[in-house]
């Protein structure tokens, strides 16, 4: 048991240790924002694609070239943005 | 043909050609380090699980790190209903990680950067948390296309808009990991060929960048298979806590 109690000691001085550099605590939150960067570029562009993919589509289904896929590119277009402000409000909530 | 920075990626067959039903289903160099990478999780899972010290050697500590890390990801993006799904995000990530370390190996084939393997990982992460929305909510999972609050002239501009934007995410999942991880490593090679051609003289400043963007791809690696995972987890969030 000498051991454990040894152990013990040790543990809560490290802990105590790792109290004091608050920096180590940091670390995570800085790779969840990087993260959160990487996917504000493809979300943005990805929406896009999406919407301009759907509206060519619906165009050669209903043969209304070119006005769906004008249309669609727009919405997609707002949908991209609309994808970046709610990663951008997410990312404030965990401040 | 070494010094094309594209030959990296390709795919070739290993051993006999296996065609069932016309498919082509042969062992392939990407099969292998699937395969490689699946072994790899299920021997450093064992060997760490295997003797629970209450010392952690260093095989332990690195798996219950993983263990950890995953499980306050969930517990802090999805909430507490999301324990079940902690199995197949676990192996997602580990996956996604292994797969993408063992590309940084010199001479190494990476799966990830092929986007047929991540858009069905994305496709089924999509497909599955559509079914398990509409498990939980009934057609009530329709409302997240609806949000609350909207004027009703607006309604089916927005409709639309909410749609594009939830059929974007397999894509934008599957393109994020393919194109980093398919960047960096065409960049790697690059850097490499020009320390070749430059020679003795000029070589040594793409070594040294050759050097650092190792560095970088390394954090690249293991920053994209922990956003695949974290992702899933706000989209399995979003299916299982419905509000907006």
């Amino acid at each position: 048991m000498a051991n454990l109690n040894d152990f013990k000691n040790r543990l809560k001085i490290a802990k105590n240790k790792l109290k004091k550099n608050s920096k180590i605590t940091n670390n995570n939150v800085n790779s969840s924002f990087m993260g959160s960067a990487f996917k504000l570029g493809t979300d943005l562009v990805a929406a896009v694609v999406v919407g301009t993919i759907i509206g060519f589509i619906l165009d050669s289904w209903f043969d209304t070239k070119p006005w769906l896929i004008i249309i669609f590119f727009f919405l997609g277009s707002v949908a991209g943005i609309l994808n970046v402000i709610r990663t951008a409000k997410r990312m404030q909530v965990k401040d | 043909m070494a010094t094309n920075p594209m030959h990296q990626f390709e795919v070739y067959r290993i051993g006999p050609e296996i065609k069932i039903a016309g498919a082509d289903l042969s062992f392939t160099n990407a099969s292998l380090f699937m395969l490689l990478s699946a072994v790899g999780i299920c021997i450093v899972l064992y060997f760490g699980t295997k003797e629970k010290k209450l010392i952690p050697d260093k095989l332990q500590l690195i798996s219950e790190l993983f263990y950890n890390f995953i499980a306050k990801m969930i517990r802090d993006t999805a909430g507490s209903k999301a324990k079940p799904y902690f199995p197949f995000i676990f192996s997602l990530f580990m996956f996604v990680l292994f797969c993408n370390m063992l590309g940084m190996l010199p001479y190494s084939f990476t799966v990830t950067s092929h986007i047929i393997v991540t858009l069905i990982m994305a496709m089924f992460i999509f497909i599955a948390v559509t079914i398990i929305g509409f498990l939980k909510h009934g057609f009530g999972y329709l409302k997240l296309f609806v949000p609350s609050g909207v004027p009703v002239i607006l309604l089916p501009l927005i409709t639309v808009i909410e749609i594009i934007s939830y059929l974007s995410r397999p894509v934008s999942l599957s393109v994020r990991l393919f194109a980093n991880m398919m960047a960096g490593h065409t960049m790697l090679k690059v850097f490499g060929g020009f320390v070749i051609s430059l020679g003795v003289l000029g070589g040594w400043l793409p070594l040294s960048f050759s050097v650092a963007l190792t560095g970088l791809e390394i954090l690249v690696a293991f920053l994209q298979a922990y956003v695949f995972a974290i992702l899933t987890c706000i989209y399995l969030n979003d299916a299982l806590n419905l509000h907006h």
